[in-house]
């Protein structure tokens, strides 16, 4: 089975998206703020003629805001909508043919949400997160 | 008729497809609930399109089943072997007919009667299940297609094909005219733009419908219905230029007809009932639909009884679908949501048009299949509100885009019912309760300012604002404040991730010319965050403010006057040039019996005379018309100046053209200053 992880990197640490899932890697230009929608959506963006909900990764994961905001995304389909993870640098992609191992420690409560668990790569570990939890972002916060 | 017939059979002939399997599991274990339902839909829905299409043989076989049925799912009778036997060769039965239907044939020779008495509790096990086996495979061999189909998906794809295509034309067009002109790729630049749009409206409308196609059966069907129920009922229809998927329309058509029939059967009362209530004898049916980007919401407004929320939840808590307390949590909404539960109606006896409640669970099973919602508000005794929300994969939608701050969003126009500038002559604003109000030709319009609403910073002078005075489906109006109006365009909205649509302002996406996404408004979100939704409208009140309107209206003045035949005739005021007073030396009666009268040198025809000859040594008339035109007319007496109603006038039938006024409650006959110049004529002669 050849899948593969992409390695990206958010607020310092490595995250891993199961590679059959993306899309694309784009650099945003231009983000169409939306008022009113939760505080992890940053707006739309345009893929061509499509519509992306722009999720920031940071805020998802309730970490710190970074100083020089990322316009990198990944960019995920589900449920036929589009939408761009911002993090704030693409590694690269590397092999992976086992499933994800348990996480045996208590991480913060952003990446615990998010996590499916942890994998060994050839550039060390990172933490496999699920991008529809990313999407969903911090729970009980809804909108007004 | 024909499209309608011809769907009939369609649906009909998928239903039976997708039932084929239903009916072998059915047949294996008899007490499976969904099944059961599934099945019981299907004779149902049958019954229901027999009843406006008159295939007898159908409705009594439907009919038939769907009582047998109905024993079964209120747990009167156990489902057996023979009962299933017998509901299965109905099922055959029917799909025999409708494929001799669909081909034009006659319908089969064969009696009915054994069928149905077959369902009978008490029948003994007899012969029709190895009948129903030998048509159950005839069946199979009539159902040819004849119209080619094509996967949605595949339209999609080509659709939004030529959307990624105008967006890349948008980016060449920037830089083409980067370089002025100096290309050389002009013509062929522009040819490819005409191309291309006229490519993307091809396909456009390849999806599309216009919702009218599917109103424009309602009428007639509600009043067959009403006059089969003995009701009166007025529709109104609206379909605010929607259009819709092609698919969608398909979809929605029989939960529409169901609700539909609902309101005409359980809704809208006889006029005895409704008179006895003090409303009008006529009902009123309101049949609207808008698009609001992602979603198609088509309202349902009656004037009728209402719903019984407190019996349905009475029903639901001894049906054992909730239990007391969590009644008591229910909001008014919940609460008749509830007669959409399988096996609750509140209707007493049930009909041959609909009860049961069969037909709202069906609605609701198939309104939520394709991810809609239905909606329903009612107020007992005034009226319910029901409001189906079908999503739209893919739309176009005629929009207006709005301007706040830095911001720009879109609004779908058919909301959209005019726009006012805060500075405009017309218009008068004020503050009332924290709220701003506008007055727009008399009528007062509760206003909303959209970066108060989304908490965007308004960049423009409050004097300065437009107000969007905005329609919703309900009927209710109110003004929404915005910086600028930027665009009216045709625009392409897909549907916001669920994640924002949450947020409840939104209801998709779009994209401008240059390609940057823009939100639409959800406008009747925005409307609710804002408290500016009522609940159901209360007809009755209203009709009492259009009465009052009524004795407002201006009156128009009149001379009334009695000509010496004795008969009272009134003058419109307008159309009298003079009253005077003129010497009987001055008139002229000729042997036909028209008259001349001499009036400031001038022969003046004169009419009211008849063969009447003036005593005395002055007469009275009134001029009419103008120099070179004029009429005048002799009368024996002011009898008042009065005032009459213009709307309460009455033309008579026939030649004379007769116009009869409402005056001291006393018809009257009543001239204006036309009738007075051509109808010289027929006067004289009418008189003579």
């Amino acid at each position: 089975m050849d899948r593969s992880l992409l390695l990206v990197s958010i607020a310092g640490e490595r995250a891993a998206f199961a590679s059959e899932i993306i899309r694309s890697v784009v650099e945003l230009d231009g983000i169409t703020p939306v008022p009113r929608a939760p505080e992890h959506i940053a707006g739309l963006a345009a893929l061509r003629s499509r519509a992306m909900t722009v999720v920031d990764c940071r805020r998802t994961l309730e970490l710190p805001e970074a100083e020089v905001p990322g316009s990198l995304a990944v960019v995920v389909e589900i449920d036929e909508f589009l939408y761009a993870l911002v993090v704030d640098a693409v590694e690269e992609v590397v092999p992976f043919d086992t499933e994800p191992s348990e996480i045996r420690a208590d991480l913060l409560p952003g990446w615990a949400r998010a996590a499916i668990g942890m994998v060994e790569t050839s550039a060390g570990p990172a933490l496999v997160v699920d991008p529809a939890k990313l999407i969903e972002g911090p729970a009980k916060r809804k909108a007004a | 008729m024909e499209d309608l017939l011809a769907e009939f059979i369609a649906e009909s002939r998928d239903m039976l497809e997708a039932l084929s399997g239903e009916i072998v599991a059915w047949e294996a274990d008899p007490a499976d609930r969904a099944r059961l339902d599934a099945i019981f839909r299907f004779v149902h829905t049958v019954k229901g399109n027999c009843g406006f299409f008159e295939f007898p043989r159908l409705e009594a076989l439907s009919h038939a089943a769907e009582d047998a049925l109905a024993d079964v799912r209120a747990g009167r009778r156990q489902p057996d072997q023979a009962l299933v036997s017998a509901v299965l060769a109905i099922i055959d039965r029917i799909a025999e007919i409708v494929a001799a239907i669909g081909d034009g044939r006659e319908q089969p020779e064969a009696d009915d009667a054994p069928l149905i008495a077959a369902l009978d509790a008490n029948a003994e096990e007899s012969a029709p299940a190895p009948a129903a086996a030998a048509t159950r495979a005839q069946r199979r061999q009539s159902a040819t297609p004849r119209t080619i189909r094509l996967p949605v998906e595949l339209l999609d794809r080509v659709m939004s094909g030529v959307s990624d295509m105008a967006v890349a034309r948008n980016d060449l067009a920037r830089r083409i005219a980067q370089h002025e002109g100096e290309t050389g790729l002009d013509a062929p630049f522009n040819r490819l733009s005409a191309i291309l749009a006229d490519l993307r409206e091809a396909i456009t409308r390849i999806r599309m419908q216009r919702i009218e196609t599917l109103f424009s059966g309602f009428p007639r069907m509600v009043r067959d219905l009403s006059h089969e129920l003995g009701k009166q009922v007025m529709v109104e229809i609206e379909s605010g230029d929607v259009e819709i998927d092609r698919e969608m329309i398909e979809v929605v058509r029989d939960p529409l007809v169901h609700l539909i029939r609902n309101a005409v059967d359980h809704g809208i009362e006889t006029p005895a009932e409704r008179q006895a209530a003090g409303k009008r004898e006529i009902g009123m049916l309101q049949i609207s639909a808008r698009q609001t980007g992602s979603e198609i919401r088509i309202g349902i407004v009656d004037d009728g009884k209402g719903i019984d929320g407190d019996k349905l939840v009475e029903k639901a808590v001894a049906a054992g679908i909730l239990t007391a307390e969590e009644a008591k949590l229910l909001s008014m909404r919940e609460r008749n949501a509830l007669i959409c539960e399988p096996g609750l109606s509140t209707a007493k006896e049930v009909t041959a048009v609909s009860g049961r409640g069969v037909g709202m669970d069906v609605v609701r099973a198939n309104i939520e299949k394709i991810g809609g919602s239905l909606m329903i508000d009612s107020t007992p005794g005034s009226g319910t509100r029901m409001m189906l929300n079908v999503p739209l994969t893919l739309s176009i939608v005629p929009s207006l885009t709005i301007g706040v701050g830095e911001r720009t969003f879109a609004i779908p126009r058919s909301y959209v019912e005019e726009i006012v500038r805060a500075s405009s002559e017309e218009m008068d604003s004020a503050q009332i309760g924290g709220r701003e109000f506008i007055t727009v030709r008399g009528q007062r319009i509760a206003c909303v300012g959209l970066d108060e609403i989304l908490g965007v910073e308004s960049t423009c002078p409050r004097e300065a604002r437009l107000y969007v005075l905005i329609r919703l489906v309900g009927g209710d109006l109110f003004g929404l404040a915005v910086d600028a109006i930027h665009n009216h365009e045709e625009l392409v909205v897909k549907p916001i991730a669920p994640v924002l649509m949450a947020c409840g302002f939104y209801v998709g996406t779009t994209q401008l010319d240059d390609g940057s996404p823009v939100p639409m408004l959800d406008v009747s979100g925005v409307a609710r965050s804002a408290g500016m939704i009522r609940e159901v409208k209360d007809r009755s009140l209203r009709r009492e403010l259009r009465h009052e309107r009524t004795e407002e209206r201006e009156l128009v003045p009149a001379l009334m006057f009695r000509g010496f035949d004795g008969a009272e005739r009134a003058v419109e005021m307008d159309a009298v040039r003079r009253i005077e007073k003129l010497p009987v030396s001055a008139l002229r009666t000729a042997k036909d019996g028209t008259a001349q009268a001499v009036i400031d040198g001038r022969i003046v025809p004169l009419i009211g005379l008849g063969g009447f000859k003036p005593e005395g040594e002055e007469i009275n008339l009134f001029r009419a018309g103008e120099d070179g035109d004029e009429r005048a007319y002799a009368y024996a007496e002011i009898v008042d100046l009065c005032e009459f109603d213009p709307a309460e006038v009455v033309v008579a039938k026939g030649e004379t053209g007769q116009r009869l006024a409402l005056i001291g409650g006393r018809p009257v006959e009543l001239f204006d200053a036309d009738a007075l110049l051509a109808g010289a004529a027929i006067l004289a002669n009418a008189e003579a």
